[in-house]
């Protein structure tokens, strides 16, 4: 077998959206036998990248050839006959069904007389898993396996499908080291069988332990592809942040006050374990995690949405025990949450919208304050700059940006003292994401505080007094301002 | 559609007309059919015809308030006719019987205190059904599916199977309530009266009060309701609370309509009481629409009905008729919703 025939090899591919250019003249190729490992930072391309190339998008233009046969677009049956496997970030698998069920979704073998052959179906996922060096029962649910067997069983699906390529999205996420070691195994395992791999990682760390070779995505372009020998942590995290447009950080420095909020020992969820910190009033403090580090249940679990396993909570010197979102709001705190679809009403305007949190806690029998509805909604409208400048208009109408101004009002309105920023720029645009970063500003300089739980290295850097990095549940560092750089937060996330 | 992906200024002033125009659909297909009628036949658009149809409109247009409240949360309550039989048996029960408790007798109860009882008694039985949804999150469907068969068991066992008042036991039922269901004010059925005064409590819940925040919030986004501190559980109790009300109100005027009552009254007249409400506009997964146009779907169900008896179509035919207006109606709201969102 040549080992360095060329397997996939994309050309001047393009994906527009409307208003938006996901990628830019992509060119990359992916031989036999190596692994690709594709980095770029949230928003960089990777995963309309996989899209088009698992046959689900279908690139605006550009060349894909694949083997021998050349293609415009790729549709997902396509990319299946052409060899082309998506192993997914998230799991696909179905819990109640058997190892072999899953493996073989769709297409259990059948007898002469029409039948599934249990029989054969087990015995052929039992070579399938053993093929990979995996020893797991065929005949168990799913469900009562590990993360890591389940990914390794969706592995062998996909496999199963007899694929020459194989891309991999962020395989490690839910994965412990010794589960990702395990995992690792597999994938040296088909290098030397001739597979083609394109790996999408955060991790910066497992370049060395798996990489043929590196692509960096930035804005849908692919900046370089370099040999692992020479993508070590510095080169790469320099090419996936590059020197982008001076993204404005109007950061106001606050003398710091007592501290308002204070969290000792928090345990909430499957992934948050311990997580202690005291944020001051006129702060901005920061928090970072690679997916899975426990960063994403810190919300929920300050403000009532969730319940604490452990830990205290502490506001204002006052200890608190938040039970529903209704105690967490009486006590001055206010969420503006990862996904915005969980804060909007979309059916109503903007006044309705603002004032939501104005109802927690009270009677259902008492009387809206109408007036008021609009007199602010109209003050935040021109305030925020809230495009459309209606307040009748219903929300759903608005852009992501302007969406999220309506729920940055609403906890201005609210009078709100501690702030939860919770992924607060994800899908707006450059100038909206300048204005959150404006209202920071200003709430902290009146006196608010604020933490910021993001993914972005940049706007922590930009925005924040104080970092703390989680990894695994846990913090793995606290970075004072001057130490908040991009090597940091990943060094000590990875 | 993404919310993301849309230019800004959509949905301007040409929405805003389209969306006056849809919001007034039901009322212009009433509008329609009633003029339809009064060439088609001689006698529909007559006082007297006009009349019959309010009162008879009555019973569903009540029930159909307390439908919008539970439609608009998102949910669904099968057992609104259900609980107004029940009400409205024991209410009758108590007028007409002495009230005999472990073998005590207390006599006749005075007959404010048997209508208290009969509109309490709608209220307990409502909010059972917001407990049963929101404590073990169980769907709405299912919960008042449930009930209306056990509540409609409650009613049998207070009746004992038979109607109200017996013939052979007890008194009759009061003049006033008989009034209420069949009586007039310058020729306007009271009944009617009635169920415009619900509405325009209704109405006044919906538009100036925190509940009726509340409501639409859980129905339009409940995850944004409860991470905006609003309870979902007091919520929905509450919505189912005040739809049993209206649900007893509505079996109270029925009685007196009937001057009868018997625990299998009004059977079905959930659904109608749920067509009315998606006739009316309001979006059966909840966050939209409100009293009024519930109260013109109720008014076109009753004129439709009227029009077809007095056009001498058999009730076979008037059955299906009733039927293709309400998934027409529901396919012209898919229509709609999508061509106001569409960008």
């Amino acid at each position: 077998m040549n080992q360095h025939e060329i397997l996939l090899k994309l050309e001047n591919v393009e994906k527009r959206f409307p208003g938006v250019v996901a990628l830019k003249s992509i060119s990359l190729d992916v031989r036999a036998g190596e692994v690709l490992v594709l980095l770029g930072e949230n928003g960089a391309g990777k995963s309309t990248l996989m899209k088009i190339l698992a046959g689900e998008q279908a690139p605006t233009s550009g060349d894909i050839t694949i083997g021998d046969r050349k293609v415009s677009a790729l549709t997902p049956t396509l990319a299946t006959e052409l060899g082309i496997g998506l192993v997914h970030q998230e799991l696909s698998l179905i819990p109640a069904l058997s190892v072999a069920e899953n493996i073989f979704l769709g297409r259990l073998p059948r007898n002469a007389f029409g039948k599934i052959d249990w029989k054969k179906a087990r015995k052929e996922a039992g070579h399938a898993l053993e093929a990979l060096g995996v020893s797991i029962d065929p005949a168990v649910e799913v469900r009562s396996l590990e993360v890591a067997e389940q990914q390794l069983i969706e592995i062998t699906r996909v496999l199963a499908r007899g694929p020459r390529i194989l891309l991999l999205d962020e395989p490690t996420s839910a994965l412990s080291d010794s589960e990702r070691s395990r995992l690792f195994d597999v994938i040296r395992r088909l290098k030397q069988r001739g597979h083609g791999i394109i790996y999408i990682s955060h991790h910066l760390s497992e370049i060395p332990m798996i990489a043929d070779r590196v692509t960096v995505l930035r804005d849908g372009v692919v900046v370089d592809t370099l040999p692992a020998e020479k993508a070590d942590e510095n080169t790469v995290i320099g090419l996936m942040v590059g020197r982008r447009l001076e993204e404005q950080f109007p950061k106001e420095v606050v003398p710091l006050g007592e501290p308002v909020l204070k969290v000792a020992e928090l345990a909430a969820g499957k992934t948050l374990k311990d997580l202690s910190f005291s944020l001051r009033r006129g702060e901005i403090l920061g928090i970072y995690g690679l997916m899975g580090a426990g960063q994403a249940e810190i919300a929920g679990a300050l403000f009532g949405l969730q319940p604490v396993r452990s830990g205290a909570i502490e506001v204002e010197g006052r200890p608190a025990h938040f039970k529903h979102s209704s105690d967490a709001i009486a006590a001055g705190l206010g969420l503006i949450s990862r996904d915005r679809r969980e804060s909007l009403v979309p059916m109503q305007p903007v006044g309705p919208n603002l004032s939501l949190s104005w109802l927690a806690g009270r009677s259902l029998f008492s009387r809206l304050d109408l007036a008021r509805e609009r007199d602010e909604g109209k003050r935040y409208v021109s305030d925020l700059r809230i495009r459309p400048a209606s307040t009748s208009q219903k929300l759903f109408f608005f852009s992501g940006g302007n969406q999220q101004k309506v729920i940055l009002a609403r906890w201005m309105s609210s009078g709100a003292r501690i702030l939860i920023f919770d992924e607060p720029t994800r899908g707006i645009d450059v100038g909206a994401k300048a204005e959150v970063f404006a209202v920071m500003s200003r709430l902290v300089s009146e006196g608010a505080s604020i933490l910021m739980i993001s993914s972005e290295l940049n706007e922590l850097i930009g925005m924040t007094d104080r970092v703390l990095v989680m990894r695994g549940g846990r913090v793995s560092a606290e970075l004072p301002r001057e130490d908040v750089s991009q090597q940091n937060l990943l060094h000590y996330a990875s | 559609m993404s919310a993301k992906s849309k230019p800004e200024a959509t949905g301007t002033r040409g929405a805003q007309i389209k969306a006056i125009v849809f919001q007034a659909g039901p009322l212009i297909a009433l509008v329609l059919l009633m003029a339809y009628l009064s060439f088609a036949t001689s006698n529909f658009l007559t006082f007297d015809n006009i009349s019959n149809v309010a009162r008879q409109s009555a019973f569903v247009a009540i029930l159909a308030v307390g439908q919008t409240f539970v439609i608009l949360t998102g949910g669904i309550d099968l057992s609104v006719a259900a609980i107004a039989a029940l009400a409205a048996s024991i209410t009758a029960v108590l007028l007409t019987q002495p009230l005999v408790l472990f073998g005590i007798d207390f006599g006749y109860v005075p007959p404010v205190v048997a209508i208290l009882i009969g509109l309490l008694v709608g209220v307990v039985a409502g909010a059972i059904n917001g407990w049963l949804i929101s404590k073990f999150k169980i769907p709405d469907f299912i919960a008042t599916l449930g009930t209306m068969t056990a509540f409609r068991g409650a009613a049998l066992l207070t009746t004992d199977g038979l109607p109200v008042p017996s013939f052979n036991a007890g008194r009759q039922l009061p003049e006033t309530l008989i009034w209420f269901g069949g009586g007039q004010i310058f020729g306007v059925p009271v009944s009617a009266l009635v169920a415009l005064l619900c509405a325009v409590a209704g109405w006044y819940v919906l538009r100036y009060t925190t509940l009726g925040r509340a409501i639409y919030a859980v129905g339009g986004n409940r995850a944004a309701a409860h991470s905006s501190g609003i309870s979902i559980s007091r919520t929905k109790i509450m919505t189912y609370a005040i739809s049993g009300l209206l649900a007893a109100i509505a079996g109270i005027i029925l009685v007196g309509r009937l001057n009868s009552a018997n625990a299998l009254m009004a059977e079905g007249e959930e659904l109608r009481s749920i067509a009315s409400v998606v006739i009316g506009g309001t979006n059966l997964f909840g966050g939209e629409g409100g009293v009024w146009g519930s109260i013109i779907g109720a008014a076109i169900i009753g004129v439709l009905g009227n029009g077809l008896n007095l056009l001498d179509v058999s009730p076979f035919w008037q059955r299906i008729a009733q039927g293709v207006v309400i998934v027409v109606v529901v396919i012209f709201d898919q229509w709609r919703r999508r061509s106001m969102t569409r960008v």
